[in-house]
């Protein structure tokens, strides 16, 4: 028995659930319920469907990296049975999960924060790094800056009209 | 059996165009009750009955075959990992089957979707065919694509043996 992923929206599909398509190249789909499914049909990419895992892990919504993912990794390494082996597992599964939702629950504290530091230092931050976007570099600097005197030329036509 | 299925899209057309809005109900007549499915690409999977045409995915010669009868008598018609009598319509010009003639076949890729003992389902893209001979072993000596596990219990092993891929 194996828990699989769902292509689609990535949630686990359980034995008796959802349907498998299996392409004529051999890559297996599985769908966890027929709304992954007929998705799949109408060609959407789980990308750019809001309500999928890749969506949000792509938009940094969800955690992408973490070390509780590494213990959920597929192994096809057959494990002999061992009566405390299985005992510590299905503890150890627990304790992960509980582990997993919490650091879950913080990087979206996390991303839901205020940020912090007033207003102001936040604007004079943009305005020394983003500034070469309203006005070009070279007119800043100093030794470009010369002044040179201007002779005002009265034209005589129209000092005559007058 | 097609009447009953070409009713059923119908109803399911009609309720589908209920839900869209009366606009489109003019313009989608009721004789093109199954075009309407198309609007999202969905088909309505059956089994494999007579006149289906199915793919032969061995090198036996043969490309085409129309089912003319699905064995083992089943009322509705044969489904994956089921043999069917087939005659070949379309062929390869040096094979070892040639064109008109009637063989026997085992499904090993069917778009219907079929329930496996787990309680899932599996379906494949096309509707797929192996040609053997009367005793089960096959024609041809390679299987191309995948072909799904419920070759086993029918005890097709040779054809799992040929196979590439087992799904």
């Amino acid at each position: 028995m194996r828990l699989e992923k769902c292509w689609f929206c990535s949630s686990t599909v359980y034995p008796g659930h959802g349907i498998q398509f299996v392409r004529n190249d051999a890559k297996i789909f599985r769908f966890c319920r027929s709304k992954c499914h007929k998705n799949f049909k109408m060609k959407r990419n789980p990308r750019k469907v809001k309500w999928t895992k890749a969506y949000r892990r792509l938009r940094g919504k969800d955690m992408t990296q973490d070390s509780t993912f590494e213990f959920e990794r597929k192994r096809n390494r057959p494990e002999r049975y061992d009566r405390n082996l299985t005992e510590n597992t299905l503890k150890a599964i627990k304790k992960i999960d509980k582990v997993r939702v919490d650091r879950e629950a913080k990087h979206h504290q996390k991303r839901m924060k205020k940020d912090k530091r007033p207003k102001i230092n936040i604007d004079a931050q943009e305005l020394k790094q983003s500034l070469n976007m309203v006005k070009a570099p070279d007119a800043l600097r100093q030794d470009l800056l010369k002044k040179v005197q201007v002779q005002k030329q009265v034209d005589q036509t129209y000092a005559m009209e007058e | 059996m097609a009447a009953a299925l070409a009713s059923k899209c119908s109803r399911v057309g009609r309720s589908f165009l209920g839900g869209l809005g009366n606009n489109l109900s003019g313009l989608l007549s009721a004789s093109h009750e199954l075009t309407c499915n198309t609007f999202l690409s969905q088909q309505q999977r059956t089994f494999i009955q007579m006149r289906t045409i199915l793919k032969v995915v061995d090198n036996s010669g043969a490309k085409k075959v129309m089912c003319i009868q699905a064995l083992k008598a089943r009322k509705k018609g044969a489904r994956l990992g089921d043999t069917i009598v087939a005659s070949v319509k379309e062929a390869h010009p040096n094979g070892k089957v040639k064109k008109g003639k009637v063989v026997y076949g085992v499904v090993v890729r069917a778009a219907m979707q079929r329930g496996r003992c787990d309680g899932s389902e599996v379906k494949f893209d096309d509707n797929a065919v192996v040609l053997v001979d009367k005793q089960g072993q096959p024609i041809g000596t390679r299987v191309f694509g995948p072909v799904p596990h419920e070759l086993r219990k029918k005890k097709h092993v040779k054809i799992l043996s040929l196979a590439e891929h087992i799904a």
